[in-house]
Formats: structure tokens, sequence, C-alpha cells
């Protein structure tokens, strides 16, 4: 017997979390209240964290349970497809979710259809030729534009250089919907004034210290840079590090993307010119009180804008 | 205490297996979502990809090696396979493409190996850094996606019930498992990772049967490109990041030795399932995200832990 203690030990181990999860998590929802599942694209980014508090808000005062689900991993479209095909399983009613993948999500969102649970999209469109060419339809888009937000910092840095300057590009992960809208958003606005000179665009994958690197890098080559834009605000922070090693803080007009805390801070501070604030938390609030209604049988309009501003 | 023969005899998948009914039947009492048939097909389903990358992946530890640069050959065949399909190519031959490009970057990876005697691990993150610049090349970093539905018809269609890639799980491991089991390329493989040295001087071709796992190893890979793009209708330059650890632990929990001449595909596909039915149940938990990441390496340990158990109580 002495021997299946083990056995025995990991069964108990499996119970426990499992009993935890129970409690923590809300797994039985109480009879006749719907279940409202955010789907976002990870848990460890403040964006989403904010995206989560907002629900959470709005699934208390709306009275609907709400679960909140995402991949480890920013990027893994193919496991954020799996927790929303298991959440089908589950029979939540609807399903609010921050695409990883514009394209990559839409096989799961006519699963959804199939299943009558209504899907409420936040953050990041889904792809529309997609959408239709598979026959597929989503309730309603909640965000703001990552395009309009790359615009806005564009516009800002051609005001604030006088329409004369070198510039440095930290791009996020290659291939990722909202940097690619971001840079293009940034570059539109600058088309048309020829002083406006993008010296390197080179990729950080979002992250800080490659952000430090990566900038470090740029200024090697590149000691003439006299402005960056980070695609994201981490990227930012690491690449004001890289600029302070360098000797260079206050040379350098360097603008962000998401308007973290940190980032704010630097703004008041003066080392960083101005991030681009998107208010996630907004788009939380607003997608779980709109799944509520939708449950009561109203429709939303197609498009849902959550201003989008600039810090400076 | 002594176990049962039959118990015995298969001890070594006993261990992973008992894991497995555990835990599917923990999840069965915990909500009544889990054990449904829709839902079993669904974790099936769920698991194909892993399971496919698993399976090459185990030849190559029970040959004493490790490949690393599964998940980049992965994105790499995905996409090439992807621009085919795009540029009107049959989708066999488009299939074929991406398979080819994934069985060459496992011959690049055999041959540095065998010929070049570079250590595996040095090998093959040289190429998972090869191949996955190769991906954003071939795509400018940009997803390939939309196509037809004879493609799709990988990922959405059904014989008799079984969705297709289920299907294609079970073929590949019947077929794993004969050849591991029944040829000379599995005794071989045994062979080399038990001893290298006894297998060469015995007169076992060692470096080309090294190279031939690695082609195999690769190939495996590039196959679940095929029905991961046919499930997202889209190749990704960024796919499967971090699949050959999930592919790793797959494996491991399944019982085949990091230290090479010991495993089996059986014991791999189950390793596969159990973190796939893991998943799929802290999911319909509706367990966070956090709890989940302990409770996969909480359970990845005690099966390792249980299967060394199984494998002690044998002797």
């Amino acid at each position: 017997m002495k021997k299946l203690l083990p056995l025995v030990a990991a069964a108990a181990v499996l119970a426990g979390c499992g009993k935890k999860a129970e409690t923590t998590a809300g797994a039985a929802p109480a009879p006749g209240k719907p279940v409202v599942a955010l789907v976002v694209k990870t848990l460890n980014h403040p964006f989403f964290i904010d995206m989560q508090r907002g629900a959470e808000e709005a699934a208390k005062a709306a009275g609907v349970e709400l679960i909140v689900q995402a991949a480890e991993r920013e990027i893994d479209v193919e496991r954020q497809m799996q927790i929303i095909e298991n959440l089908i399983q589950r029979k939540v009613n609807a399903l609010v979710v921050a695409p990883s993948g514009s394209r990559e999500i839409v096989p799961v969102v006519v699963k959804a259809n199939q299943a009558g649970i209504p899907v409420l999209v936040v953050d990041t469109r889904v792809d529309a030729p997609a959408l239709q060419a598979a026959g597929g339809k989503t309730a309603t888009f909640i965000g703001s534009d990552n395009y309009e937000g790359g615009k806005l910092a564009g516009e800002f840095m051609l005001q604030k250089m006088g329409g004369q300057a070198r510039i440095a590009i930290l791009e996020g992960i290659p291939g990722h919907e909202t940097g690619d809208q971001r840079l293009r958003g940034f570059r539109d606005a600058l088309k048309g004034s020829p002083g406006m000179v993008v010296v390197a665009s080179q990729p950080a994958n979002w992250e800080r210290d490659q952000g430090y690197n990566v900038f470090q890098n740029i200024l090697q080559a590149h000691p003439d840079v006299n402005a960056m834009f980070a695609a994201n605000d981490l990227m930012a922070l690491g690449a004001l590090e890289a600029i302070a090693a360098a000797g260079k803080t206050g040379k350098i007009t360097v603008i962000g993307f998401d308007a973290l805390e940190e980032a704010r801070a630097a703004v008041k501070k003066g080392t960083m010119a101005g991030t681009v604030a998107q208010d996630p938390a907004q788009m939380g609030r607003v997608g779980v009180e709109w799944a509520a209604r939708v449950l009561k049988g109203e429709t939303p309009p197609a498009d849902i804008a959550v201003p989008i501003q600039f810090v400076k | 205490m002594k176990l049962p023969p039959v118990i015995a005899r298969h001890a070594r998948q006993f261990g992973t297996f008992a894991v497995f009914v555990v835990l599917c039947a923990v999840i069965s009492v915990l909500t009544p979502h889990f054990f449904t048939v829709t839902n079993l097909l669904n974790v099936a389903q769920q698991t194909v990809i892993n399971a496919l990358i698993a399976v090459g992946l185990t030849y190559v530890i029970i040959s004493g090696g490790i490949d690393l640069s599964v998940g980049s050959i992965l994105a790499f065949a995905g996409v090439v396979m992807a621009h085919a399909l795009r540029l009107g190519w049959p989708v066999p031959l488009a299939i074929l493409a991406g398979v080819g490009v994934g069985a060459g970057c496992g011959l690049v990876n055999g041959l540095l190996i065998s010929y070049g005697r570079l250590p595996p691990f040095i090998a093959t993150l040289g190429m998972m850094s090869v191949a996955r610049g190769g991906a954003l090349l071939a795509t400018d970093g940009r997803p390939v996606s939309g196509f037809g539905e004879s493609f799709r018809w990988l990922a959405t269609g059904e014989i008799a019930g079984v969705p297709v890639p289920v299907l294609v799980m079970v073929l590949v491991y019947a077929a794993a498992h004969l050849v591991l089991q029944r040829t000379k390329f599995g005794r071989y493989t045994y062979a080399i990772g038990g001893n290298e040295e006894a297998s060469l001087l015995s007169g076992v071709p060692v470096r080309l049967y090294k190279t031939g796992i690695y082609v195999v190893g690769g190939g495996l890979a590039a196959l679940g490109a095929v029905l991961l793009t046919a499930r997202l209708n889209s190749a990704q330059p960024i796919a499967g990041i971090n699949y050959e650890l999930d592919a790793i632990a797959a494996t491991v929990i399944g019982g085949t030795s990091l230290m090479g001449g010991q495993g089996s595909v059986i014991g791999t596909l189950i390793g596969a399932l159990i973190m796939g039915v893991l998943r799929n149940g802290l999911n319909l938990l509706g367990v966070s995200s956090f709890i989940q990441q302990v409770v996969i390496g909480v359970v990845i340990i005690a099966a390792v832990l249980l299967d060394t158990f199984f494998k002690q109580s044998k002797r």
C-alpha cells in the first residue's frame, strides 16, 4: 500500500487545485446568472490587467458571472483558440474576445456562432474579409484604432521637431497586427515631410530589455538620431536607459505607446516627450456591459469607439 | 507488494496512464462539461499539434539527442506551404513542399550532428534561430492566410464522425509505434541512444541513422504545421514559439528518458493527452491562467515521479 502513496498524493494535489479554482474563479455559476467570458491576449501585461479590472466592475454592476482567461503568451494564437473552444464547451452565454490574431481568430468565431454564443470583439479587429469568407459574424467591435494612435504620435513628432528629424523606430514582434498598424499610422503622418527621415526601424519584440539593447545598437550606427518612436512603452522605457547610458538624456525626443504608469511618470519628468493612451479598462467595461445587454436581446452598434488620446 | 504481471509488463506506460485516468476522473467530477463526446473530440483536436511534434521528438530523444528547432521548423514549413497554396499549387504538392522544407531542416540538423560532430543541443539551437529567421524572411513578418476549402478540410473535415486531424494523429502514431518496435530503424534508434559506441562497434551505421532520425523529427514538425495552418486558416511566421518545450514535456511525461535508449511513442501520446486534458479541464473550470501554469508544472513533475516509481517497482 505504501507504494501507492505517490498516486494518492498526486490525486490529492489535483483535487486540491480543482477545488481552489472553484472557489476563487467561481467555476459553478449561480443558477440563472448568465456567464460572460472575457478572453484577452495575455494577463501578464498591464494593458490587459486594466481591461480585466474594467470588465470585473461592469460584471458586478450588470449582475453577470465573469470568467477571464488568456494564453500565457500574447502571440499564441492557437492557445487562444483552444481556450475559446473550451469555453464554448462550457456553454458560456457570451464571449468578449481580444483576438491575438485578427485572421486566426475567425474559425473559432464561426464555432461560437454555431453554438449560438454571441461574440463581442475588443481591442483588436477581426479581419473583415476573412470573417465574411468564413460566414462568421461578431456582435460588435469595441476599441480604439491603433492606426489612429500611431498617426497621433507621428503628427506630434512632426510638430515638435519642426519638420526636421533623424528618426529611429522600435518595432514590436514582426508580423504582429497591433504593431504593424501603429507603425503604419506613424509613417503615414510623416508622409509629405521630407525633412523627417527614418534612419532605422528595428524590432525589439515589445520587450524592455530588448528596447535597451536595440536602441543602444542603433545609437552606435546612427549617432545623429534625435527622435524615436517605440510601438509600445516598454521598449521606449528600455531605450530611455540606453539614452541615459549614452549621456544623451533630453537630446532625443522619445514617444511611446500605451501610456503605462511608468511612461506617464517619464513624460511628467520630461525624459519622454509623449505617449499614446488607450483606455483598456473602458474597453473591458463596455465589452461586458454590452455582452449583458446582448443577452437581454439588445443589438449593439457595429462599432463602439473608445477614445484615444495623446499624453504629453 | 508485487505488481500484477500485466501491469508489470507495461510498467513503463502504466504510471503515465494512471495519471491520465486520475486526471480525467478528477476533472469529470469537478465539471459536467468535461466528459461529453464533443468535448473529448475537442481535447483530441487540441492535442494533435503537440502530439505530432512530440512523436518525432520521441525518436530524437530515444536516440540520445534533443531537437530545439521543431517549433521554428513548424513556422518555416507552414509559411512555405502557405505561399505555395497562395500561388495556386495543388494542395498535395503544397503540403509536400512544406513537409519537404521541414525534412530538409531536419537533414541539416542531422548532418551537423552526425558528420559535423556538433552536440544536438547546439546544432538545433542554431537551427531554431535560422528556421525562425527563414520564416520571417519568407513572409516579411506577416501572416499568410486565406486558403481554399479543400485545404481547410484537413482541419474541418470528418470521416465517420472523427475529425481529420485526430485521424491523422492516430495513423501517425500507429505507424511510428510499428516502426519503432518492429523495424531496423526502430531498433537502431534504441541502440544508438542506449550506447552509441557499442552500436558503432557492432556495425550499426550510426551516422546515417542518426541523420535519418532528425529528418523524421523535422518532417513531423512540418506535418504539424500543415494541420495548424489548416486549423487557423493562416500560417504565421511567429507560430510555434516554445512548442519544442511542450513537446519535450509530453515526451518525458510519457516516460521517455532524456538520457536516451528508453521510451515509447504510446507513452508520448498519453503525455500529450495529459497536457491537453489538463489545459482543457482548467479552462472548463475557469481557473486563472496563472494558477494553470503552476498546476501544469506540478503535473509534469508528478507524472515523471510516478513513472520513476513504477519503473523501480518493476525491478
